[in-house]
């Protein structure tokens, strides 16, 4: 059995929002909300800035799931963090729960996903976030599905758009597994056996002139 | 010459608080700088570790980004975490303890003492003891009030409770309507509490006799000893001052605070504000439910007082007494 997980790679990300476009448009998620966001830290500081991508995380032990008052979560099989749109009552605690920031709400003036104004006060409208591409409790692929969730791109074999979009493979969404050993074998491509993270704790700095020195320029061009 | 002196006072006052802005956006970019100065330090001894900017992401600052939204640019908020501790755990335990326990005693104690009696015979002559001013606040007060508890314990509860009953999509019916009333009697209820506040504060000051009321309440409450008070005894008071005007300006701002997220007020406001709420609003109405024993069933020729405004006079005499004699004089 799958476990879906998503993971950015820092040392790929240029930060080109690749991936919250490509969410954009699959779902036609309307103003105002970004199911996924890029943040980039120490912007503009030459040899320190990185950037990542950010949407639900889709956790084992979600807390919006653990702090919803009514219960409209679920998890799907594959470990996808889903929620029913027809239940939420946009109360917001999803969103103060979320250490990511993943539930997003209609802003005011918009509409509820059935069309309904939801402009009372600063009253929320349901929750929105991210589903994995994998739809909602509707059936597979229904319009009724489409238009509270977005696209079922899962259950017809495929993997989460931002993802596959992505034009770096920063951003990688799967199997867990599969995505672990993925990574692993970047990891140990990328720079140098000798300077494998924590390593230089230990051993001191790399010797400049033999196994250091030539591996940074390619490693840089082929991790 | 005074004018002199004011323009120089004012040049002071700016260039000391241009300095400190100065220096505050000076520290901020000190610390942006340095963190990224650590980066690179780490980077150029150990090539691929960012340990600095994985601080950074833990941090929860907010970094860039193209997304708009309040804290588009903070990754990881960890605040969330101990606000969903605190609500999962002690307030839904302690607090639905709370609520279970308090009628449970409640209940106890009308069993064994009963309602507390008059002792005179009634003389038939009323005295007036609410105008209907006083009346019409109280009533609206006490249904905003009870339509507030209804729905606020659904919504922290009903999970628990009705879902295994009536089902995800029944309660959701009920927790959408709970949440929308909720979210509107709310302000009509602060509305109310303000009201309150100014018409029955005069009554309300502490005086000394209501120490001895204190000191002598349990006696006092089984009927067994007669403290005289003025037109509220120290109970009352407590309740006036305790619960009304304390937790119903605790529950209301915190309540405020939720209500209308139009401020950009961050998530951390919010969970604070969100656990302020339930515990003053738990908190709120357990104590709600001494004070209606005492109103209704618990005291007697008490609900006719607040229902029709009038009270008889052997019965002013036993529960307030000098405010009776400040009446009649």
């Amino acid at each position: 059995m799958a476990r879906m997980k998503f993971l950015c790679d820092a040392e790929r990300c240029i930060e080109c929002n690749g991936c919250v476009t490509a969410c954009k448009n699959e779902h036609e998620v309307p103003w105002g909300i970004n199911r996924r966001r890029v943040v980039t830290i120490n912007d503009g500081q030459v040899g320190a800035e990185k950037s990542m991508s950010v949407a639900c995380m889709h956790c084992s032990d979600a807390p919006c799931m653990a702090v919803c008052p009514v219960d409209c979560f679920y998890k799907t099989e594959d470990g996808v963090v889903l929620h029913d749109k027809d239940l939420c009552i946009g109360c917001g605690y999803c969103f103060y729960a979320c250490p990511f920031g993943a539930p997003q709400f209609p802003a005011s003036n918009a509409s509820a996903p059935d069309g309904r104004s939801t402009d009372w006060f600063g009253a929320r409208g349901k929750m929105d976030k991210c589903t994995f591409c994998a739809g909602g409790p509707e059936e597979n692929g229904s319009q009724e599905e489409f238009a509270k969730y977005g696209r079922n791109r899962l259950s017809e074999g495929k993997l989460p758009i931002c993802a596959e979009m992505c034009s770096t493979k920063a951003l990688l969404g799967g199997d867990g597994d599969v995505l672990a050993d993925i990574y692993r074998e970047r990891v140990t491509v990328r720079g140098k056996g000798s300077e494998v993270w924590g390593w230089g704790t230990a051993y001191g700095k790399p010797d400049k002139q033999s196994d250091a020195g030539s591996a940074t320029g390619k490693a840089e061009q082929s991790s | 010459m005074v004018r002199t002196l004011l323009v120089a006072i004012w040049l002071v006052v700016c260039s000391a608080l241009g300095g400190a802005a100065a220096i505050a956006v000076a520290d901020d970019a000190a610390v942006a700088t340095d963190s990224a100065q650590q980066q690179v330090n780490r980077q150029a001894q150990q090539p691929l570790n960012n340990a600095p900017v994985w601080r950074g992401v833990r941090s929860g600052a907010a970094h860039s980004t193209q997304a708009t939204g309040r804290e588009a640019g903070v990754l990881i908020q960890s605040a969330g975490e101990t606000w969903r501790q605190i609500r999962n755990g002690p307030i839904t335990l302690i607090g639905g303890l709370l609520l279970i326990l308090v009628p449970i005693a409640i209940a106890l104690f009308y069993g064994l003492k009963g309602p507390l009696k008059l002792h005179g015979q009634p003389t038939g002559k009323l005295v007036q003891r609410f105008s209907s001013w006083e009346r019409a606040i109280h009533w609206s007060t006490a249904i905003a009030f009870v339509v507030l508890a209804v729905t606020g314990v659904l919504l922290l509860f009903g999970k628990h409770i009705l879902i295994p009953v009536i089902g995800h999509a029944g309660f959701a019916w009920f927790a959408t309507i709970a949440k929308n009333v909720h979210n509107i009697v709310g302000p009509l209820f602060i509305f109310c509490v303000a009201c309150m506040f100014i018409v029955f504060v005069r009554d309300n000051i502490w005086h000394g006799i209501d120490w001895e009321w204190l000191k002598k309440a349990p006696q006092v409450l089984s009927g067994k000893a007669h403290v005289p008070s003025g037109k509220y005894n120290a109970a009352e008071k407590g309740w006036f001052w305790g619960g009304v005007a304390l937790l119903g300006l605790v529950v209301g701002a915190s309540g405020l605070i939720l209500n209308f997220p139009n401020f950009e007020q961050t998530r951390f406001t919010m969970q604070i504000a969100n656990i302020v709420h339930g515990v003053g609003a738990l908190l709120f109405v357990a104590a709600s439910l001494g004070h209606i024993y005492m109103g209704t069933i618990g005291t007697e020729g008490a609900y006719k007082a607040m229902r029709t405004g009038y009270v008889d006079e052997t019965w002013a005499k036993e529960h307030h007494e000098l405010w009776l004699n400040e009446v009649k004089s």
